[in-house]
């Protein structure tokens, strides 16, 4: 990320820490995730996966999972949450 | 609890230095932080907490990792709590919001049964004083865990410990199939199996003849006991079918959720001090939650409110739904419904039947929450049909949006559009509103040819139950079932504020006028009274026993 776009990122991440919308997001992300199945199916997967691993490691299971976990989640959702996320900048940003 | 190893012996040696005093009070208070933190940005009047920043990169932190060893918190993902631990050889940092631990010298999340113990304390205890009963404004009656006496301590130094894992197959005892899933579920509710293994309806004490409360300690004991082969449930059975004969219509129908109802009702009825109203016995206080309907004048918008209490809860399958899930059925339940003109009349308005509509909410959520999907449609002219349609449910669910309480702000914000839907700013810890899954029946086959199995959780593992034969599955394969009833038990129990038992007010008032019988009795005799009758044997046996009868009366309502 260029410096002033960093800066600002800080900023805004700051502010939405500190009034909870960053909380807030969070939990709109978390209960579509969960809708939609992408929350059970992590688990499950990195259940089923760290009975077999040895010796189990939770960076493993983490680099194992990460890149079909973003992938796997539905269009739908990451539409919705880019969408409550602009909503919330453009109130901090006017 | 005890038993249980480390996976870190690092841990374990800093624990059995100064018995943790090193890191404990950092652990607590990081915790006890979170769930503050947690509630003040979430609470009505929202309140701003600047947040931590981290000590390599300096970004606000919305998931601190927090270095048990000094002061200083840290971002996982960029990888800066690990950078400190190398820069200083702080080994340990707590995960502020799962309280987990990392061990920089295992280079892994580590568990420690004590310290995961400690965790569920602090957040339970920083949770109780976050929020106030709504109507009488005290604060939550605190948890306080178990602790042994000496006579305890003792008995269990004594005691042989069974292995008990509950995982018993059950006879076929003819087309009983819809019985056993029932009595599985039943057997694998936690708060049920407390309650049994706990002796507090003991079969032998039991002075009813037919008593189904006795049927399920004997099905505990049983189903707990070290014997892994199946059992039959001929005990049960034949209790059934006396009781069957004068009321139980579930019996004859076969269906599981009618079995449900009926059983659960039995259970209520044969336990001592079981009431009509308000009742306090194990079933529901278990099961026992509280619907409410709201009938709503469009034109004048006086509303009515009604309270129901309820066992269950059944959701309609019939009609389009969005989605297959479980929170889409729990939506059109909740959604406000158009009341037909001849349906109501406004009491408040001048005259006609306006427009009215109806809607339902809960208002008090059990601690055990079971869900039937009517798949089994009754209709008029022709034989019943059978919804396949599958349902997708999850492992955890938030009930909030389901709530009378949280309803009601929800009606401020939008309805429809991003994020619609999800409620944020609601009373008391999220916690409370958190449900586990740990019991599925399904029905396989037509409506009448069919069968019933179930899948049921012990602790973190899964198993499918299909009569007598028990095998290990996983969480996947529980929610790929079709399912026709799931049960879901609350995260965190809420316990009622304290009230010293009856019997104990009994027992003292008791006491009292024993020692007014007295006084009475050594004034007389200093007043010199002639031949007094000797003195009486007063309080000893006779209070003592009528206490211990009390008591057992009121244990059994627990």
């Amino acid at each position: 990320m260029a410096p002033d776009t960093q800066a600002l990122y800080a900023q805004i991440r700051h502010r939405l820490i500190e009034t909870g919308e960053w909380d807030q997001i969070r939990g709109v992300l978390v209960t579509r995730l969960n809708e939609s199945g992408w929350l059970d199916e992590l688990k499950n997967r990195g259940k089923e996966r760290g009975r077999d691993m040895d010796p189990t490691t939770f960076q493993a299971i983490y680099d194992e999972l990460r890149p079909s976990a973003s992938s796997s989640m539905s269009p739908a959702v990451k539409k919705e949450i880019n969408a409550v996320i602009k909503q919330h900048l453009d109130r901090h940003l006017l | 609890m005890s038993g249980e190893s480390s996976s870190c012996p690092h841990i374990q040696a800093e624990l059995s230095e100064n018995f943790g005093e090193a890191i404990y009070p950092r652990f607590k208070q990081v915790v006890t932080w979170n769930v503050h933190r947690s509630a003040a940005v979430r609470a009505p009047k929202r309140r701003r907490i600047s947040p931590p920043r981290c000590g390599v990169c300096d970004l606000a932190l919305s998931r601190p990792f927090a270095c048990l060893h000094c002061d200083a918190a840290f971002c996982w993902e960029h990888g800066h709590a690990i950078t400190h631990s190398k820069q200083t050889n702080h080994t340990f940092c707590v995960d502020a919001k799962s309280g987990r631990l990392y061990c920089s010298q295992c280079d892994d999340f580590i568990y420690d049964p004590t310290l995961d113990e400690l965790y569920t304390r602090t957040v339970v205890s920083a949770e109780e004083k976050e929020t106030r009963f709504q109507e009488s404004k005290n604060l939550r009656e605190p948890f306080k865990p178990w602790s042994p006496t000496d006579k305890d301590t003792s008995a269990l130094e004594n005691a042989n410990l069974p292995p008990c894992q509950s995982r018993r197959g059950l006879v076929n005892l003819g087309q009983t199939c819809f019985l056993n899933v029932v009595l599985q579920c039943l057997v694998h509710n936690p708060l049920l199996r407390n309650y049994f293994l706990g002796d507090k309806h003991n079969w032998r004490n039991c002075k009813l003849d037919t008593c189904t409360c006795c049927e399920m300690d004997k099905l505990f004991t049983e189903v707990y006991s070290d014997d892994p082969a199946p059992y039959g449930p001929t005990s049960f059975l034949h209790t059934l079918w006396k009781v069957a004969s004068s009321e139980l219509s579930g019996y004859a129908q076969q269906d599981a959720h009618e079995f449900f109802i009926a059983t659960l009702n039995q259970i209520h009825s044969t336990c001592r001090g079981s009431t009509n109203v308000s009742c306090n016995c194990v079933i529901h206080s278990t099961f026992a939650g509280q619907l409410q309907s709201d009938v709503k004048c469009e034109r004048c918008g006086n509303t009515t409110s009604t309270i129901d209490p309820t066992l269950d809860i059944s959701l309609e399958l019939k009609g389009n739904l969005p989605e297959n899930t479980l929170a889409a059925c729990l939506r059109r339940y909740t959604q406000p419904e158009r009341l037909g003109p001849k349906e109501y009349s406004c009491s408040k308005c001048a005259k006609g039947s306006p427009e009215a509509s109806k809607r339902l909410s809960i208002r008090k959520l059990p601690p055990v929450l079971s869900i039937q999907f009517k798949r089994f449609e009754q209709r008029t002219n022709d034989k019943s049909r059978k919804i396949d349609t599958p349902v997708r449910f999850p492992s955890s669910i938030n009930m909030a949006p389901y709530t009378t309480l949280v309803m009601k702000e929800m009606e401020k914000e939008n309805a429809s559009g991003p994020g619609a839907g999800v409620p944020f700013s609601y009373l008391g810890p999220e916690a409370l509103y958190e449900y586990d899954l740990f019991a599925v029946i399904n029905h396989e086959g037509q409506m009448d040819n069919g069968h019933y199995i179930n899948y049921a959780r012990f602790q973190d593992e899964w198993y499918r139950f299909d009569d007598d034969k028990v095998t290990h599955t996983s969480l996947s394969a529980v929610l790929a079932s079709n399912a026709y009833m799931c049960f879901y038990v609350k995260r965190h129990l809420d316990y009622k504020p304290y009230q010293t038992p009856t019997y104990v007010l009994m027992r003292e008032k008791e006491e009292q006028k024993e020692r007014e019988r007295e006084l009475k009795e050594r004034e007389r005799e200093a007043k010199g009274g002639g031949s007094m009758a000797s003195p009486r044997i007063v309080g000893g046996g006779g209070s003592e026993n009528k206490d211990m009868e009390i008591e057992d009366e009121i244990w059994a309502t627990v």
